[in-house]
Parts: C-alpha cells; sequence; structure tokens
C-alpha cells in the first residue's frame, strides 16, 4: 500500500505546493513511484510546476463520473516515475466538495497502487483540506517563519486536533460535549480542543482512550520554509516543543529550507528549481528533508465517520 | 491548557533536571522568557493574554523558587514527600578529584610491555636450569637456546624486537660459524639477544659466550 503524505500549511504562498513538486521529483529521483495530487480544490497550480499547462484530464472528470477510477485520471508528467492528478480545468463549484464525493475520492485514494503518494492541500482549515490531512499519520506542516504563517499553522493544528475529535460523535452529542465543556472550562472553550478532549475523557472514556491512541499515533511533521539568512534556525524544534507541552501533539521538526530568490525564476520559467539550480543552500535542504521524510513514514489512516 | 501546564511541576516547567545547577536553571528560564514573552514569534498567537499572563506568573515563581537554595530544599522535600520526585534524583552525585598520577599505585601494574619484562625478569631469577646455566664457566649457543625455551620466548620475537636478522639469530644458537657475522657485530648481536630476554650481567655473560675454547667466534 502506498504511503501517503499530505502537505498542508495553512497560510497560502508559505510553499506548500513548491514543496510537493520538489519532493516529488526527489522521490521519483530515487525510483519510488510517485503520485501527486493536486487537492487545492479551486486553485489548483501543481500542472503548471511540472509544466503540464493543458492537462487532458483532472479530478473533476472523476468527481463528475466521466471516468469510473482514480487510475482513469492519472496523467504521466515529464519526470520519469512522477505522475499527477491534476486539478486544472475543474468545475467552477469543486471547492466546496459534497460529503458523499469527498469520501469517495479519499477511499480510492487509498486504493491507489503507487509507493508514494504526496497530497497538495488548499489553504485555509476547511474541512475538505482538514479531512484529507487526516487521511494519513504522516502529515506535512510547513510554515515560513513569519507571524502571519505561523499564526495560521496553529489555527490549522487546532482545527485538525479538533476535526480528529469530531468525527467520532455525531453533531447533537458534539454540541452538547461543546456546551459541556463552556460550562466547565468558561467562555471560550469551544475554541480549545484540549479543553474539549477533557472533556471528552471524562464523559466518554472509551472514545477518549481511542483518541489518546490516535493521537499518539500520528507522525506530523513541520518544515520551516523560506529562512532567511538573518531568522533563527532554532525557531522550528521551538514551535514543535510548546505544541507538545501545551496540546499534547506530539510534532516532529524536519528542518529548514533556506529561502532563495531563484525559486522564483524557476518557476516562472516553468522549470525544475532542482534541476536549475542543484546547488543551491536550497536544493540542498530539499534533498535532506526528502531523504528525511521516506524513512519515516507511518501507517494509513482511513476514517471511520459515525 | 493552563491547567495543564500549572499542574506540571517547577522542572518540568523549565525543563530541566532534579539536579540542575544554578547556571542551568537561570539559563532555561531565559530560554523560556523567549518562548513565552509578549512578542515572542514562537508562541505568537498560541495564547490569548490572560493565558500568557498566568503561564509567565507560573515560570518566574517556578524561577524564584529554584534559584533560592532554601526554598528550594522545601520544595524538593515538598516533591519528595508526594512521590513526584525519587530522593536520590535530588542530589547530583559529588564528584571527587581523580589524581591523574598515582604514586600507590602497585608496582607492574603500569602498563602491559612493562608487565611482560618484569614477569620475564622474575622467571629468570625463579628457574633453577637458568641459574645453573649462567653460574657456568662457558655458555654455548645451545645453552642459550635452552634459556629461551624456559622462558617460552619464540625466536621470532626476539628477531623482532632486536631488528637481527633470524638467520644470524639461528646461527647464535647453533653455534654454527658459516652463518655468523663479524666478530665485532657478533657481540653487539649477543648483547642485544641477552637483553631481549633480562640476561644479566649482559657484558658478562657475553665474554663466556665468545671466550669459549672450542669456539673460533665470527668471520673475521
Amino acid at each position: 500500500m502506498a504511503h501517503i503524505w499530505p502537505i498542508g500549511g495553512g497560510k497560502g504562498g508559505s510553499g506548500k505546493s513548491f514543496l510537493t513538486c520538489a519532493l516529488g521529483r526527489l522521490l521519483a529521483g530515487l525510483g519510488k513511484k510517485t503520485l501527486l495530487i493536486d487537492l487545492d480544490l479551486g486553485a489548483a497550480n501543481l500542472h503548471t510546476l511540472l509544466n503540464i499547462p493543458y492537462p487532458a484530464k483532472s479530478l473533476s472528470d472523476f468527481i463528475r463520473r466521466k471516468y469510473p477510477s482514480l487510475e482513469n485520471i492519472v496523467l504521466e508528467t515529464p519526470v520519469p516515475d512522477l505522475f499527477l492528478i491534476s486539478g486544472a480545468n475543474d468545475t467552477l463549484d469543486i471547492a466546496n466538495l459534497p460529503y458523499e464525493q469527498k469520501i469517495k475520492t479519499m477511499r480510492a485514494i487509498g486504493k491507489l497502487n503507487f509507493d508514494c503518494i504526496l497530497l497538495d492541500l488548499g489553504a485555509g482549515t476547511s474541512f475538505n483540506t482538514l479531512d484529507f490531512f487526516l487521511i494519513s499519520q504522516n502529515g506535512i506542516f510547513i510554515a515560513t517563519p513569519e507571524p502571519t504563517s505561523i499564526e495560521n499553522v496553529y489555527r490549522l493544528i487546532r482545527s485538525i486536533y479538533f476535526r480528529r475529535i469530531r468525527q467520532y460523535f455525531t453533531a447533537s452529542d458534539f454540541k452538547a460535549l461543546e456546551e459541556e465543556a463552556v460550562q466547565y472550562f468558561g467562555n471560550g472553550a469551544y475554541a480549545k480542543p484540549e479543553c474539549i478532549m477533557q472533556m471528552v475523557q471524562r464523559i466518554y472514556p472509551e472514545t477518549g482512550i481511542k483518541l489518546d491512541n490516535d493521537f499518539n499515533n500520528y507522525k506530523f511533521k513541520l518544515i520551516l520554509n523560506q529562512l532567511h539568512k538573518q531568522d533563527d534556525a532554532g525557531l522550528g524544534p521551538q514551535i514543535c516543543k510548546l505544541i507538545e507541552k501545551h496540546l499534547g501533539l506530539k510534532i516532529d521538526f524536519s528542518g529548514n529550507i533556506a529561502y532563495d530568490e531563484h525559486v522564483h525564476d524557476a518557476i516562472c520559467q516553468r522549470v525544475s528549481f532542482l534541476d536549475r539550480y542543484p546547488y543551491t543552500r536550497t536544493a540542498g535542504d530539499l534533498r535532506e528533508l526528502s531523504k528525511q521524510i521516506i524513512y519515516s513514514a507511518g501507517d494509513q489512516l482511513m476514517i471511520n465517520y459515525s | 491548557m493552563e491547567k495543564k501546564f500549572a499542574k506540571l511541576n517547577y522542572y518540568e516547567m523549565l525543563d530541566l533536571k532534579p539536579d540542575a545547577t544554578l547556571f542551568e536553571i537561570r539559563h532555561a528560564y531565559n530560554v523560556s522568557l523567549q518562548l513565552y514573552q509578549t512578542d515572542s514569534l514562537i508562541s505568537y498567537s498560541f495564547f490569548s493574554p490572560e493565558e500568557r499572563k498566568t503561564i509567565q506568573d507560573l515560570l518566574e515563581k517556578a524561577y524564584l523558587t529554584l534559584i533560592n537554595e532554601k526554598k528550594r530544599q522545601d520544595y524538593d522535600e515538598e516533591l519528595i514527600r508526594l512521590g513526584v520526585l525519587d530522593e536520590t534524583a535530588k542530589k547530583p552525585v559529588v564528584k571527587t578529584p581523580v589524581s591523574v598520577f598515582d604514586i600507590n599505585r602497585a608496582q607492574g601494574k603500569t602498563g602491559p610491555i612493562k608487565n611482560a619484562t618484569v614477569a620475564l625478569r622474575a622467571k629468570v631469577i625463579e628457574n633453577q636450569v637458568i641459574s645453573e646455566i649462567l653460574s657456568r664457566e662457558e655458555v654455548s649457543g645451545p645453552d642459550l637456546q635452552m634459556i629461551r625455551k624456559e622462558l617460552a620466548v619464540p625466536l621470532e620475537h626476539i628477531a623482532q624486537e632486536t631488528k637481527i636478522r633470524i638467520d644470524y639469530l639461528h646461527g647464535i644458537e647453533g653455534d654454527d660459524v658459516q652463518a655468523l657475522p663479524a666478530t665485532v657485530f657478533l657481540k653487539g648481536f649477543i648483547k642485544a639477544y641477552l637483553k631481549c630476554l633480562c640476561l644479566e650481567p649482559v657484558d658478562e655473560i657475553c665474554r663466556r659466550y665468545m671466550n669459549r675454547s672450542a669456539f673460533c667466534g665470527g668471520k673475521a
């Protein structure tokens, strides 16, 4: 079964698509059959980064049942061993993927026969993003060392935490749980997943244990992108420490990626940054990361909605 | 969340070991101040202002407790009483200075090389056969070979130690005149051989070997 790595980051422009593309190229270069799926629904870019300006098929074709399975819409890319499911030319309402379609897509992704699958997720914390992120235990968060980006990545991590708890309950049960938490912890508790989690452990101990297990098994990673020379390289580990101490969620810091103006040039010329500028610091960082990521694969996690 | 943080003990709050030194405590406090201060990039937007204030107050309290020797002792005792802290973990192991040159060390324990020499010397003195040979007026090649065999030293070892070619050594032990070098070299070789086996006095034994009536020495 394939290893799935969802890549999300909360804020737009933090380099999710670029990282997905670069990691995809590196993994394919290592001889792994790699598939990139553009799940940035409604704002798909991956095909442009891979220099396929007019993809013949896209995710919409699967969702609108033009093709029966995901395998039919897999595109070959100019890179050997690298494949793409594009989100280009999709219907204008795709950003609001209905629930059944989402579940169907997730199941289909789980059945795909590739060595590695990278999911490029959209910005923000919509349910689509959260659910696709939770498809695997290997989620990768990406942020830049700016307050805006860090704010959003915290937001995303909390939302994912929250979403996972929510998946165990029906709407009405969850509503009751929230009210309980507000009563116990005071106003504002509904925005704190750790408060809800405490309530779960108190009221539904069995579910609490299950959730605890889930959170212990996650192997989330954090990557800091666009690190300028003057930025503190120790920021990432401290962020992970803060999250572990206060949210109880263990996130491994995978590494920094140096800022490089040449990334802009490479994207404008629509060539691979790694091929055009292989000896830059940034390219070295990316290669290092790809090695780290390939050696740390957790299980897949298909979510059962109750 | 702040509830959970407040439940940590002071050492956990500051990420310290129970035997942390004052310097470590000060350093840890500085690090956590950077982490939790208002304009810190790391904790930006992570806490509400009230939460941040609570955490900062807790950290300050932890620091002030641990940095004060009396208060820290009281706090440690409290933790031990509650079973949070192990009594042995509290106090650092007292390190005493270790002397580099220990005069009182027993002789013969200084190193493997000296050890071997000392053992050899003891063997020479103790061994009856060797004493008997050494007390003779003349010492022949086969006598030297017997001594060497008593001491269980292989000829290759002597060749290695003295850098004398092994066929010369064979010649010395076999009294093989044809194989021996000129007298002046032979004397030196025999002395080296004797020194290697710790046989004393070197000059005297060498003389007894060279001045045998039946021995005509090396080549001219």
